[in-house]
């Protein structure tokens, strides 16, 4: 224990050094539901984040949280085993179905949670929370604000964990872990407003950094997911999980890849090829436009590739029979969107889709209680892989998935904070100085590779080879092209200038983890040789439960080699069979 | 199409503008261009951003004049602006630079806050401000077992707050946040209201008083520059209209804040 007390988080005679009992790294819902529950616990908490929470991209997801309130039942019963048969099948049977059991029976009290916390729900005619169809489901189950859902929980959060005092480092870049003695004792950082590095000690360190999308080029996803947490991840050797399943949306504008809600689907929306034809039917017969996501993004890629899609590669999302008064009341998002970014009123005109990638299945390896492999280090939400969405993840689930495992890695880490003895803060000392003088090393006036020509062409080459539909020959191709630039890299600079608010440097640091994760998710679909969710090989179209239905594991070794392994699924409640629409 | 924008790092003595020269294409935003000026031509620029759609709220800043989101504005409507919103006039508003309307955008820092660097402002003040009016839902007790029974209607008058992404436009619009550093603005402003219109709220129509001052709700004048630029249609004027009237009525019939008690 420290002898010293402490009248406050900094080090005496050390302005960059901080210790606290938790640091929990991202400010969107995952981390924000863990800090809630830590500081309500009595734990020092601090949230280290690259922006202001609120910028964090949780707060663009629109359409809506699932739990089965059975709100909406008429004559039937939802109920916790439904979603979770929903979840699993949606998964195509890769999820551990002990977790997906597990978040499914939280999911009506994790809402009611954030509705006691101030969050704002649509309600139905009754006052009580509104439910709407979702892709894959079997009952109206997403509860939602209009299409803001995720804007509501995250300020309602934010304004929860504000009062209660929990620490926050806004605008500090985490650029390595620290571990002593075989376990995570704290981080570095970048501070962007100073270009200083700062150390912090921590007896539990939360990576909850969000997902990668951004390595693709056509993504729904903000422009701060860069992934940094796996990519903290890897270069302390612990694993990632599920790495080649990446979910296309099937419905992302046209030009921007801004998200267009499957709730707009969900509410009575048609999607429509270029000849007006329907075309869902002839793929989804049974679920139409609501299959998950999978198969609808890979329908309109079949219609675009097969010339039934406009010029450019688009279909129809089709909301006119909709009306006004219910785009205005349930979609207002939507129709803004729609007008600022395409000029398009969806009231009156059909509205140009296309899929864009949009969440990251795979994620740091952790166990149902959040824990990775390396004690004292934990993850929660879409960087995290427990796995509760296996192959496919459905609509509505994500945002479940943050407030119900953000809680659980927050319990078990109070529990876990009584026998961690605090690290040495002479390490993270050490870490700071190392830190300060590799950042110091990126920086060169000499005219190197341009760090934006290699993120492009990163992002072009998992657009071509890993996106809805791979194939073996051309994954190599891509894994190969990844590799070189792993190698430009290597010899880019950042060009010297002033400290404060350096954007070169921050994207520096962005850009090497995007190389490391896209060459993550390479290996591990080049090695899946089976179809089986987002994962679609046109070489290997079948679904092998024989040989492939476990998760990939992929680990960075010493020498920044990626090993793969593979570890079982938890099966159990639902029995694996062929999954159909 | 040109770009004349703000510079400003610590260490110079005063702020200047630089002239960037942007390829337009279809569908361009002014955050779009600067990523491309900032990528292409000058990698020091330094601004923020992060959703790109106008949802969360971080690339407030003066775009012509008029404070708005960065990723929400298409440059094809700014040479020779048309429907440039109208605004009451305060300081920031004045051309000190000679801006040429018909070829160059303009793009400076948002207003009434410190400069850290370029376009990048120092918010600190901005969320002080609304911590001073406790934003945090109040619940009357006790809990139900499940949620609370709300109306369809009450949401809707909710929504009309709840939907601020605080990014600070209004504030950087408000002619009073010019020059009364004891205003909290029309974003915090319109939060308190959020919680006093609440119907779970536990004392539900009395946190208004937490403004009932000088320095709140009575300091604004009415100038709806907040209104008029908030990209997400939120109306703090409307709110602290009714909180006035509100507040007036409760203090012609005192009793009734006993009674509601």
């Amino acid at each position: 224990m420290a002898v010293q007390p402490e009248t406050s988080h900094s080090v005496a005679g050390s302005p960059d050094m901080y210790r606290h009992e938790l640091v929990i790294i991202g400010g969107g819902l995952a981390g924000l539901r863990a800090a809630y529950d830590a500081v309500s616990a009595g734990t020092d908490v601090a949230v280290i984040s690259k922006v202001h929470p609120l910028r964090s991209h949780s707060v663009a997801a629109q359409g809506g949280i699932n739990a089965a309130l059975g709100n909406a039942d008429t004559t039937t019963h939802d109920s916790w085993e439904s979603h979770a048969f929903d979840t699993v099948k949606g998964s195509d049977y890769l999820a551990d179905q002990d977790a997906v059991a597990r978040m499914c029976r939280e999911a009506p009290s994790a809402v009611i949670e954030l509705e006691h916390m101030g969050t704002v729900f649509s309600r139905d005619e009754t006052g009580r929370i509104a439910q709407r169809p979702f892709g894959g489901a079997g009952y109206p189950r997403t509860c939602y604000a209009a299409d803001r859902t995720g804007h509501n929980l995250l300020h309602t959060l934010y304004q929860q964990v504000s009062a209660k005092g929990v620490r926050f480092y806004e605008e500090y870049f985490v650029t390595s872990l620290v571990t002593s003695g075989g376990s995570c004792t704290g981080c570095t950082a970048l501070c962007i407003p100073d270009g200083r590095i700062a150390g912090f000690l921590a007896k539990a360190t939360l990576l909850a950094t969000g997902g990668f999308g951004r390595i693709y080029e056509r993504s729904t996803n903000a422009l701060i997911n860069t992934g940094d947490g796996l990519h903290l991840a890897l270069e302390v050797s612990v694993p990632l999980k599920d790495m080649e399943f990446v979910q296309f949306h099937p419905t992302s504008l046209y030009g921007t890849n801004i998200l267009i809600t499957e709730g707009a689907r969900g509410e009575g929306a048609v999607l429509l090829n270029k000849d007006g034809e329907r075309f869902m039917k002839n793929y989804a017969p049974g679920a139409v436009e609501l299959a998950p996501r999978d198969v609808v993004a890979r329908a309109i890629e079949t219609e675009i590739r097969e010339g039934r899609g406009s010029p450019g590669g688009y279909v129809h999302l089709d909301l006119t029979s909709l009306g006004e008064p219910l785009i205005n009341d349930r979609l207002p998002g939507i129709r803004q969107i729609t007008l600022d970014f395409a000029g398009i009123d969806p009231v009156t005109s059909p509205v140009p889709v296309q899929p864009g990638q949009h969440y990251s299945m795979g994620g740091v390896d952790v166990d149902i209680s959040g824990r990775t492999r390396l004690p004292g280090l934990y993850a929660a939400g879409e960087c995290a892989c427990v796995s509760v969405h296996g192959a496919n993840r459905l609509g509505g689930n994500s945002l479940l998935d943050t407030l119900v495992f953000g809680k659980i890695t927050a319990g078990t880490i109070i529990g876990d904070l009584q026998h961690i003895e605090p690290g040495k803060l002479s390490v993270i000392r050490n870490a700071v100085l190392k830190e300060t003088s590799r950042i110091k090393g990126l920086s060169g006036n000499e005219p190197g590779e341009d760090i934006y020509q290699i993120r492009d062409a990163l992002k072009k080459t998992m657009m071509d080879n890993f996106g809805v539909y791979r194939d073996g020959p051309s994954m190599e191709t891509g894994l190969i092209e990844i590799l070189a630039l792993k190698d430009r890299l290597r010899q880019a600079r950042v060009p010297r200038m002033q400290a404060e608010f350096n954007l070169p440097l921050v994207h520096f640091l962005e850009i090497t983890g995007m190389v490391n994760i896209a060459e993550t998710v390479a290996r591990c679909a080049i090695a899946r040789k089976e179809s089986r969710g987002s994962h679609a090989r046109r070489d290997f179209p079948v679904r092998d439960d024989e040989h492939f239905l476990h998760h990939s594991i992929a680990v960075q070794a010493g020498d920044g080699s990626i090993n793969l392994l593979a570890s079982p699924v938890n099966l159990g409640m639902f029995p694996v069979k062929e999954r159909a629409y | 199409m040109k770009f004349r924008i703000f510079r400003y790092k610590q260490g110079d003595p005063g702020p200047h503008y630089d002239i960037f020269e942007v390829g337009e294409v279809p569908g361009m935003t002014v955050l779009a261009a600067l990523t491309t000026i900032q990528e292409q031509q000058d990698p020091g620029l330094s601004f923020r951003s992060s959703c790109r759609g106008a949802v969360c709220g971080a690339c407030a800043m003066l775009i012509n004049k008029v404070p708005r989101l960065a990723c929400r504005t298409q440059v094809r409507d700014l040479i020779n602006e048309k429907d440039r919103v109208h605004l009451s006039p305060y300081p920031a508003l004045e051309i000190t630079t000679p801006w040429d309307q018909a070829t160059e955008v303009l793009v400076e820092p948002l207003p009434h806050l410190p400069v850290l660097k370029d376009l990048v402002v120092d918010m600190k003040a901005f969320f002080d401000f609304l911590h001073t009016i406790d934003p945090v839902f109040h619940p009357g007790k006790p809990f139900p077992d499940k949620e609370y029974v709300v109306a369809q209607d009450a949401v809707k008058r909710l929504e009309q707050y709840t939907n601020c992404v605080l990014c600070g436009a209004c504030f950087g619009a408000c002619p009073v946040n010019s020059r009364n550093p004891d205003y909290p603005g029309p974003a915090a402003l319109a939060t308190l209201y959020r919680f006093h219109i609440d119907p779970r709220e536990r004392d539900p129509g009395l946190r208004v008083l937490a403004a009932d001052s000088g320095s709140g709700w009575w300091a604004c004048e009415f100038h709806t520059n907040c209104t008029r630029v908030c990209p997400k249609g939120v109306t703090p004027s409307v709110a602290i209209g009714r909180a006035r009237s509100e507040l007036k009525k409760m203090k012609e019939k005192p009793g009734r804040l006993t009674q509601d008690n």
